[in-house]
């Protein structure tokens, strides 16, 4: 072997003379920075993809009447998104205009509006150039506004998408991002959260909270003694590719947030995903089928995506059995979470309560109780968790990151769409929602020949 | 009817002429057995409840023969009118439908076929429509006199059989099963002894059939999980509730019909049929008094299912609803379902090993 790679090595630099001088230290740099910026945009790309995953799981999980709308609204969403992330949210989370003013920049960064990037990094200084931080930024930006989308599903009007995308990329997802990513006090605490159980999931979920609880559940989800009944969705096997494009996406979601290539520690992080998410669907599966004596599918495609929700936030900070654990409390709590929420009478069609709110707070405080000293280390944020350092502290500050997003979040979101709701409504008038959004927001059917024969047949 | 009222109006059911009298005769026996629903012991109130119903469908008959008679047509062979399902288990309730049939004897020659095929339709036509005047809606499956498969001479009921014997799928075993809890309510009953005595042959064992009743017969599980909780309904109007028809007595029938099938017993009622699985000493003593304890509780919480009445007609959805579901009756129901349970799974066993 070692022979070999000699020979390799003294015939290449028989033909390129310059090889055997490659390790000079800029070439070095630059090597670095290319192989980093490479994979930081594979990650944004897979996480754009994502949105793939978004469009077939909302409209799988809904009705035919409403299928076009809700797959089409999630481009324009992702449009106006970048354009606002653009002009504003990437300022407020890592704008550095007033770092002077420590008590400010605490809680919001400032600067770097319209975003303008340099048109290539400089590798004696940077791991990579920022226009690639950016895109992969605003890929999560979008994710946490899709996931918002649940709350929204099968009633709201469409004007209030394009208000509310506005406002939630604009004030509510960066601060919340600044906070733990972005410099901000509670990064400053040492919170962990790799990829972003609380600042992507949990923020997206309250949203949806927020919006599901001032819309009022869908006509005909209760019934008037309370008991609920089942909106089927019209097409489980979308939901189940859904599944598979978004844990796909997820290796660019967590195995992207490190930023880098460097030692390949990002192979780690993707390691742990998978684990997480094979723990969340397997569990999910299996407690549907011992509680209710059969084997939902929608459980156990919510139960991978919680596994991923649960994961994201300690896939960098914990050993692989833990990993297999908070995957198979995810898949659990997702069960029990949907059973709460109906019981609540909180009509949440997408189950994005559950998945990314309940999965993406228990993510969060699962750090502060399997992180390992060895990884707070490495990744350099926070400390070892309960178990392997029997210190509380990082579990009180997990809990204080998701009391106090959770707080903002949805103190934000009841504003912001309470005021939407008086000043112009907010879901569309009982007719609109009975004929379907297709026809009342867009004036034509996702699926024409199948909904007008059921016109027909009224 | 033990009781005077009950004796009374179950006297007047036998000499009612018209339907109107015979359908306020079944709304007044309603109201009576339900004042009764808490006095009686179960198996008691059946016996009372299945009499009345008995006497109503007799009566029907008888007039529904009289009124074609009165156009010229009179049963050209004798007959014998069938029940299946729980009217033919005599475990009717106060809501069941209509699964019924009709055997006729054999014509002697073409002409008498046709005609025998053509009076035998009418009749049934006829009987039908006056039960479901007094309220028993017609059966969802088909399974009804009306359906000329049901409708047959004695002969062609015995081929029939042959053919469901000798190509035996999944529907054609479903068939046999209904076939052996027929009972016969009106006319000539020997024509069933005949029918019953060509069922209760070898082919019952050949092995694809029992598969297939095996199969039938653990189809309906027990609502009742891993952890000993009971599986209600999710969702829609009847969250909370628990389906004991689907849930409770069907598998207990299924299961106690697979038993006497395969040991030859002809009785039709399940609590029957578990007393001669005892006398014939397929069951110890101990075994048949939980079992029909079990069954006595499911039959009594099949009457407390929630009552509907949809177009005049009598039916229920076999469903127990959260509200009666009362913490004592809930652990009651638990001890039945396991009991039901361990009863499926000795039936699965016993029968695999023949299999």
């Amino acid at each position: 072997m070692i022979k070999k790679l000699a020979l390799a090595s003294g015939v290449l630099s028989l033909v390129f003379p310059t090889m055997a001088f490659a390790a000079d230290e800029a070439s070095s740099q630059m090597l670095n920075m290319g192989l980093n910026t490479l994979w930081i945009l594979i990650a944004a790309i897979l996480v754009i993809l994502m949105q793939g995953g978004f469009i077939l799981l909302e409209a799988g999980s809904t009705r035919m009447k409403n299928a076009g709308h809700v797959a089409g609204k999630t481009i324009f969403t992702i449009g106006l998104c970048s354009l606002v992330y653009w002009a504003v949210g990437y300022g407020i989370t890592f704008g550095t205009d007033n770092v002077e003013n420590e008590t400010l920049s605490k809680i919001i960064g400032w600067g770097s509006f319209f975003f303008d990037p340099a048109i290539a990094g400089d590798p004696a200084n940077d791991n990579y150039p920022t226009s690639v931080f950016f895109l992969f930024q605003l890929a999560f930006a979008a994710i946490s506004l899709s996931i918002a989308w649940g709350g929204f599903a099968e009633r709201a009007k469409l004007s209030s998408y394009l208000v509310f995308t506005v406002l939630f990329t604009a004030v509510i997802y960066p601060v919340v991002a600044h906070w733990i990513w972005g410099g901000g006090w509670l990064a400053q605490d040492g919170a962990q959260d790799y990829a972003g159980s609380t600042v992507v999931h949990l923020t997206g979920a309250l949203a949806a909270f927020a919006a599901t609880v001032l819309l009022k559940p869908r006509i005909g989800k209760f019934n008037r003694d309370g008991s609920a009944n089942e909106i089927l969705g019209h097409n489980q096997v979308f939901s189940a590719l859904s599944v598979l494009l978004l844990w796909v996406g997820w290796f660019g979601f967590n195995a992207g947030s490190a930023v880098s290539v460097g030692d390949g520690f990002f192979a780690y992080v993707a390691f742990n995903t998978q684990l997480g998410a094979a723990a969340g669907a397997v569990a999910a599966l299996l407690i549907s089928w011992l509680i209710t004596g059969k084997a939902d599918i929608t459980t156990t495609l919510n139960g991978a995506l919680a596994g991923l929700v649960a994961i994201t936030a300690s896939c960098a900070f914990v050993d692989p059995w833990a990993a297999v654990v908070i995957g198979l409390v995810a898949g659990v709590l997702v069960f029990f979470s949907v059973k709460l929420f109906e019981k609540l009478k909180v009509d949440d069609p997408i189950y994005a309560l559950s998945v990314h709110g309940m999965a993406g707070i228990w993510g969060t405080l699962a750090n502060g109780i399997f992180a390992t000293q060895v990884l707070a280390d490495k990744v350099g944020v926070g400390q070892g968790g309960l178990i392997d350092t029997g210190s509380w502290y990082q579990l009180w500050v997990q809990l204080e990151s998701v009391v106090v997003c959770g707080a903002y979040v949805l103190g934000a979101s009841f504003l912001i769409l309470g005021v939407m709701k008086l000043v112009m409504g907010f879901r569309v008038t009982e007719e609109q929602e009975i004929i379907g959004l297709d026809l009342s927001e867009h004036g034509t059917y996702g699926y024409p020949e199948q909904m007008k024969k059921a016109q027909q047949n009224l | 009817m033990s009781d005077p009222v009950g004796a009374q109006l179950l006297s007047r059911i036998g000499t009612a002429d018209e339907v109107v009298t015979l359908r306020s005769l079944r709304d007044r026996i309603h109201e009576h057995m339900e004042g009764l629903l808490s006095e009686q012991p179960v198996e008691q109130f059946y016996t009372n409840l299945n009499e009345a119903h008995d006497a109503l469908i007799k009566r029907a008959i008888a007039l529904a023969e009289a009124n074609l008679a009165r156009m010229g047509n009179s049963p050209p062979v004798p007959y014998a009118y069938l029940l299946f399902g729980s009217g033919g288990r005599e475990e009717q309730t106060l809501s069941s439908d209509q699964d019924s049939g009709i055997v006729y004897a054999d014509p002697d020659d073409e002409s008498g076929r046709e005609a025998a095929a053509q009076y035998f339709s009418h009749l049934a036509q006829a009987i039908v429509e006056m039960l479901q005047q007094l309220g028993y809606p017609p059966c969802d499956g088909n399974v009804i006199s009306t359906n000329p498969e049901w409708c047959l001479s004695l002969t062609d009921w015995k081929n029939k059989l042959n053919e469901w014997f000798e190509e035996p799928d999944w529907e054609r075993v479903r068939y046999l099963l209904i076939v052996a809890d027929s009972r016969s309510i009106y006319g000539e009953g020997g024509l069933l002894q005949k029918l019953k005595d060509h069922f209760y042959s070898d082919m019952l064992d050949n092995p694809v059939i029992v598969r297939h009743m095996l199969n039938n017969t653990m189809r309906h599980k027990m609502l009742i999980g891993v952890f000993g909780q009971l599986l209600r309904e999710r969702y829609g109007e009847d969250a909370g509730s628990l389906d004991v028809k689907y849930g409770a007595y069907i598998p207990m029938v299924n299961a106690i019909r697979m038993m006497s099938i395969q040991s030859g017993l002809r009785e039709t009622s399940t609590l029957a049929r578990i007393h001669s699985l005892q006398l014939k000493g397929k069951l110890s003593a101990e075994e048949a008094s939980s079992y029909a304890k079990a069954f006595r509780l499911f039959m009594r919480l099949r009457l407390l299912a929630t009552e509907r009445n949809v177009d005049g007609m009598y039916t229920n959805n076999g469903k127990l609803s959260r509200r009666k579901l009362t913490k004592v009756l809930i652990e009651e129901l638990k001890h039945g379902l396991r009991t039901g349970k361990k009863l499926q799974r000795r039936v699965f066993k016993q029968t695999k090993v023949r299999v």
